[in-house]
């Protein structure tokens, strides 16, 4: 934290922008310290507001312009992703986007202060294909109040900025902690399901080349094919594609979904 | 679990990303699999 400081007293507009624009693309940097150092800055006449605030608005809105025509470009594929860690990624996608849908609006002002949130609003609005204009209308009211909000605090406590200073380091080193003990457990949590699911390795296997022989082959074997998409979320995307003369097998609706597939013949699964 | 059940189930390893490398057919999804999402548009 205090390097980031320095670094703000010594290249000033330069760090702002980059810092900002980083968090806003995702990465994990404290932009809400450079802003708050960026208020010191204008308070102490180090910086000067008419270029701070200009500068660290427009870094946020081309960060998240960019994340938005990422979501625009990739559909529903960017959430797929997103929802793969989650236990029911069916319901996660589902959720996601209703839930965005009725409050993305307001999430859009919002986001900026809520970590996770902040990198996924951009990507989900434009997946859902809210208008380019009304996008930047609400993120632009967002990332200003956020702008403002902390640098605001920045020039009204710049002499307790030493403090705050200290809050952000014991508040970082309880987030590192907090990082670590949330890594282990995901990992404890997959060696879990490994053991878990060792059981279903027995299950016999096929390369695509061999099946691709067996559907060329005469009739009476190509009869006795059955090849199944159990990929873990559904269509969403128009362009979807599966493998040819495939059928769709909802896993999260496994014990409905079995009573449509055939005992006689050879079932073929695969997912992405 | 297909197995238990009584299925003749095979995997495909390297599923729909092998499958689509190695230039076998694709297909577009029907209209009737794809699930709707809500949208703004």
């Amino acid at each position: 934290m205090h390097g980031a400081l320095a670094l703000i007293s010594r290249h000033g507009y330069l760090i702002i922008f980059a810092m900002v624009f980083a968090e806003s693309v995702g990465f994990p940097v404290p932009a809400a310290l450079a802003l708050v150092a960026g208020g010191a800055g204008v308070a102490s006449h180090a910086l000067k507001f008419t270029i701070v605030a200009p500068l660290a608005l427009a870094a946020m809105l081309l960060g998240d312009t960019l994340l938005y025509i990422l979501g625009r470009y990739t559909g529903w594929s960017l959430l797929g992703f997103l929802c793969r860690i989650a236990a029911n990624p069916e319901a996660c996608i589902l959720r996601s986007a209703e839930s965005f849908y009725k409050r993305g609006k307001i999430t859009l002002v919002i986001a900026k202060f809520i970590p996770g949130i902040n990198t996924m609003a951009a990507p989900l609005a434009g997946s859902m294909r809210m208008r380019w204009q009304q996008f930047l209308r609400l993120d632009a009211a967002g990332a200003a109040l956020y702008i403002l909000t902390y640098g605001a605090a920045g020039f009204l406590f710049r002499d307790f900025l030493a403090a705050i200073t200290r809050g952000f380091q014991a508040a970082g080193r309880a987030a590192e902690e907090v990082v670590v003990v949330a890594a282990v457990g995901y990992m404890a949590y997959r060696v879990w399901l490994y053991q878990k699911n060792k059981v279903y390795r027995v299950v016999p296997r096929i390369q695509v080349e061999e099946l691709a022989r067996k559907l060329a082959s005469e009739q009476e074997d190509k009869d006795r094919i059955v090849i199944v998409d159990v990929r873990s979320h559904g269509y969403y995307d128009q362009r979807s594609e599966r493998i040819k003369g495939s059928v769709r097998l909802e896993p999260n609706n496994l014990e409905q979904e079995l009573k449509l597939l055939p005992k006689d013949k050879d079932i073929y699964l695969y997912c992405s | 679990m297909l197995r238990e059940k009584g299925f003749n189930a095979f995997v495909i390893v390297g599923g729909l990303a092998a499958w689509r490398k190695a230039g076998h057919p694709l297909e577009g999804v029907p209209q009737s699999d794809l699930v709707k999402l809500p949208t703004f548009s």
